[in-house]
């Protein structure tokens, strides 16, 4: 909690009446956690992580099945999917942070995104630039037309965040917590309806120009066997890596971010101090949609394919890495978002258990962290009121 | 006047961006083949003759106007008109605008149907209403000013604040009449009424399943078993609380133990319908309280996720192959056999819907006694503020555990139910969606009630089976109509009453200096 990047601004500016508070939740909580909890939650802890341990113990000492280029190959795809996780999951830690709501539609907001770097690729691939021999736009500027399809789909996403923000969310923000989770919900559904209705339920296959050809890479021999780190795979990553890193920097030091965490902190004491908080909240969701719509474009350069759905699971996985991290965190989801990726995608070897069950594995991280930390790995001590 | 074109104005542009919303997902045409069927026709293939989809603009028309006249009705009658004009003439260009793009993807021929998947390009002559393009945009402007006029002119000839007036007296005649039979059937002879009332509601749904056909049979047994998982979902949220999101899980134990017990695949053990039933119930709650067990400290949003995340974890197992052996996989389990009363198999739906009514019966009862007693108001209080509940005495782990358990129960019931009528389940029919139609259905009717649970599965599971034309356009008006529920009403159909502690009248003077006990 002294982490000072925390994005609710706690330690210094606490005063006496919010420590009283915070002791009197620190003794209730106590108090509803003795009984049969206090025995329970630490044996419960203590046999999950002793088997986790043997299981561990089987898989890599005694049985051996995999070698390290195995391993290898499941870090790079972990490392890959955990960056665009911990994209989406500050989309859910910004609105969290400031107006301790679950935007349950933010999936969908990524979702347009993916369309919109789909169309433009699409679109692109149909300008024909005449020559020798002749080609088309995406192929003869590939990097122009990558950064525009990034534009386009950050745009569509940002504007699509903030309407919903406006429609969905705004009238809702005096009402009680139940309220704006279930407009939530009633947006993700329009969302993903309306995608439907539009674009039509079928898959489509993304068309990235032939510099970032799916599949192609850079090979590294490991064990004797090839390991493929994929052009798209390093493109996505490192574009991850500098979003989140530019993110950090405009809400540590502009004057919007400053904003940010006041109205994070006490909307009311911000808008005394001179803070718009409704811009500001506009500007959140703003800021959050265009990172989704950056994550959706990503998702469908690397994975290949979009469809009505495609929002949801990561929707839901990144709001599990935003929990892993500390949500209202800004650092704890981007270290969620990559735990989660690389769990996801090694931990099923590691246990030994089948890879379907990997969707099963984080839900399962979701809970025990809840159950066990809920302030998550970096976040603070949460309030009653939060909770 | 200047702010008053420049709403109206505003009004033009979100209702044109609507408008060509509902064009690129084909809702016109849809409306125009409703028009079509009303008025006869009875088969009006993909695309509806041009007359209707004239019809349908002109209705959109009437919506603008009618839209950019709320709340206005001080305005004179200049004002009304200038309004109506501006926004519908906002609109009708936006439109006009979509149409002329539509236009030159037809001149120049090209494929846009990848990208917007309604774009043929006979879909787009049908827009055009079959002219020539200049006069298919003319006559769309022309429609849409012509029915915004209309709404505008009928606003001024009836004056609408007058119709409203009246129409608040009616409400109020209905209030009072409404009080009066209540005082009827509370009053001297309120034991007659209600065994009159019973006995009427009772013939009636005895004698009404069996005029049904089956697929009416169907439909109500699926609203039965929607309210048996309304009043169990309404236990944990209506009444304690706690947002549950993972709902369905507890639906898909009962329904699996229904299959496991009673299916030739893949154990072939056929215990029988009722004891696999009563198992299914209690697996049910009993896996309620375990996961309860840890989470119970969480509230609000994190339970809810947490729950969700529960619900996915029963839904991928039931899925994976892992448990292909016991489960039956991702193919589900077949044959499920029915259930025997006295000797007499169920086969037919109208079996099923008495079922569902006693099963509905038992469930309403049940949640009312609960909600009235020590139990019910120790779960209010939780509602209200758990701090304070518990700094009131009351055991709010124990509480919120026995909600969640009673919750899982009638889920569990409703799933064994289901798996027996449908003779089928997979893991598929248990997905978060289901959660989420239930918790809708209870928010939408009105939450903590009886009533509202029962109008709310009639609205969410009833109407789409009526309205069968709209099925693409199902879900989506499901979302908006969430938000705008959320929005506009956000305590549902029926709110639910706050009971209140009603003093004695004889005592009510002695009792004032002493302490009145709240419990029992």
């Amino acid at each position: 909690m002294n982490d000072p990047s925390s994005l609710p601004l706690t330690p210094k500016g606490k005063n006496n009446l919010q420590t009283n508070t915070n002791t009197a939740v620190k003794k209730i909580q106590t108090f509803q956690n003795s009984k049969f909890m206090k025995l329970l939650r630490p044996i419960l802890g203590v046999v999950v992580s002793l088997y986790i341990v043997f299981r561990l113990y089987q898989v890599l000492v005694v049985q051996h099945e995999y070698g390290a280029d195995t391993w290898t190959r499941l870090l790079i795809s972990g490392l890959i999917i955990g960056g665009v996780y911990a994209l989406i999951a500050i989309g859910y830690t910004l609105v969290y942070g400031i107006l301790f709501m679950i935007n349950f539609a933010h999936g969908e907001v990524m979702m347009f995104g993916a369309y919109a770097g789909l169309f433009a690729f699409w679109g692109f691939k149909l300008i024909n630039i005449p020559g020798d021999p002749p080609t088309n736009f995406l192929n003869a500027y590939p990097i122009i037309a990558i950064i525009l399809a990034f534009l386009i789909g950050m745009t569509v996403a940002a504007s699509l965040g903030y309407f919903l923000e406006k429609i969905a969310y705004r009238p809702l923000r005096k009402a009680p917590r139940l309220v704006p989770l279930i407009s939530a919900i009633g947006a993700s559904i329009f969302l993903q309806n309306a995608a439907m209705l539009l674009f039509s339920p079928q898959l489509r296959d993304v068309t990235n120009p032939d510099i970032l050809r799916r599949g192609a890479g850079w090979t590294i021999v490991i064990n004797g066997s090839n390991v493929i780190l994929p052009y798209t795979g390093v493109f996505t990553f490192v574009l991850s890596i500098l979003l989140l890193v530019g993110l950090y920097i405009l809400v540590r030091k502009s004057k919007l971010g400053r904003a940010m965490r006041a109205t994070a902190l006490d909307k009311k004491t911000a808008a005394l101090m001179g803070v718009d908080v409704d811009s500001t909240i506009s500007r959140t969701f703003i800021i959050s949609g265009a990172l989704a719509g950056a994550a959706g474009v990503m998702w469908g350069i690397h994975n290949g394919l979009v469809y009505y759905f495609v929002g949801f699971i990561p929707g839901i996985k990144a709001f599990t890495a935003a929990v892993l991290g500390g949500i209202g965190n800004i650092p704890g989801a981007m270290v969620g978002g990559l735990i989660l990726g690389i769990v996801e995608s090694m931990g099923p070897a590691a246990l030994g258990i089948d890879f379907q069950l990997k969707d099963v594995l984080s839900f399962l991280i979701l809970i025990f962290v809840l159950t066990f930390r809920p302030s998550g790995l970096l976040g603070e001590v949460l309030s009653e009121e939060k909770v | 006047m200047k702010t008053l074109i420049r709403q109206s104005i505003r009004t033009g542009v979100t209702f044109g961006i609507v408008q060509i919303f509902f064009i690129l997902i084909a809702f016109n045409s849809m409306i125009g083949i409703m028009l079509a069927k009303i008025s006869g026709i009875k088969n009006p293939g993909e695309i509806p003759a041009p007359k209707f989809l004239i019809a349908y603009t002109l209705l959109m028309g009437l919506w603008v106007g009618i839209a950019a006249l709320r709340k206005k009705s001080e305005l004179s009658a200049g004002q009304k008109i200038l309004a109506g004009f501006s926004a519908s003439l906002t609109s009708a260009v936006l439109v006009g605008l979509l149409e002329v793009v539509m236009t030159i993807i037809l001149v120049n021929k090209v494929f846009v149907r990848d990208f917007l998947t309604v774009l043929s390009f006979d879909f787009i002559k049908a827009t055009l209403f079959g002219m020539t393009p200049a006069t298919g945009i003319l006559v769309t402007i022309g429609c849409i000013l012509l029915g915004s006029l209309a709404a505008v002119g009928l606003n001024i000839l009836f004056n609408l604040h007058a119709v409203q007036e009246h129409w608040k007296k009616d409400m109020a005649f209905l209030k009072s009449l409404g009080e009066k039979f209540q005082y009827i059937v509370r009053g001297k002879y309120h034991l007659l009424w209600q065994i009159v009332g019973i006995s009427i509601l009772a013939v009636a749904v005895i004698l009404i399943p069996m005029k049904w056909g089956s697929y009416w049979n169907y439909v109500f047994g699926t609203v039965g078993l929607y309210v048996i998982l309304g009043l169990g979902l309404n236990i944990v949220v209506g009444l304690s609380g706690q947002l549950v999101l993972g709902y369905i899980a507890f639906f898909a134990i009962g329904a699996y133990t229904m299959a496991l017990l009673n299916a030739p695949e893949p154990h072939n053990l056929m215990w029988g319908f009722w004891p696999a039933l009563l198992l299914g119930v209690i697996l049910a709650a009993l896996s309620g309280l375990l996961l309860g067990l840890p989470i119970m400290r969480l509230r609000g949003d994190y339970l809810a996720i947490v729950t969700l995340g529960f619900g996915e974890i029963i839904r991928i197992l039931l899925k994976s192959d892992v448990l292909t052996n016991f489960t039956g996989g991702p193919r589900g389990i077949q044959n499920i056999q029915g259930p025997n009363l006295f000797g007499r198999p169920f086969n037919s739906e109208v079996d099923f819907v008495y079922l569902i009514i006693a099963g509905v019966i038992l469930a309403s009862f049940v949640y009312n006694r609960l909600q009235q007693s020590r139990t019910g108001r120790a779960w209010l209080a939780i509602r209200e503020d758990e701090t304070v509940a518990r700094a009131s005495g009351v055991d709010t782990i124990k509480y919120k555990l026995l909600a969640l358990a009673i919750g899982a129960a009638f889920a569990g019931l409703a799933g064994g139910i289901y798996a027996s009528r449908n003779q089928f389940t997979g893991p598929d029919e248990h997905a978060l969606m289901a959660s989420i139609n239930v918790l809708s259905l209870i928010i939408v009717g009105g939450m903590g009630n009886i009533p509202g649970t029962i109008l709310g599965a009639f609205t969410l599971k009833g109407l789409p089976e009526i309205l069968r034309e709209f099925a693409n356009f199902r879900l989506l008006a499901f979302g908006a109509l969430l938000v705008f529920m959320m929005i506009a009403r956000p305590e549902g159909l029926i709110p639910s009453h706050r009971p209140k502690y009603n003093e004695p009248k004889e005592a009510s003077t002695n009792l004032k200096d002493k302490e009145v006990p709240h419990d029992k």
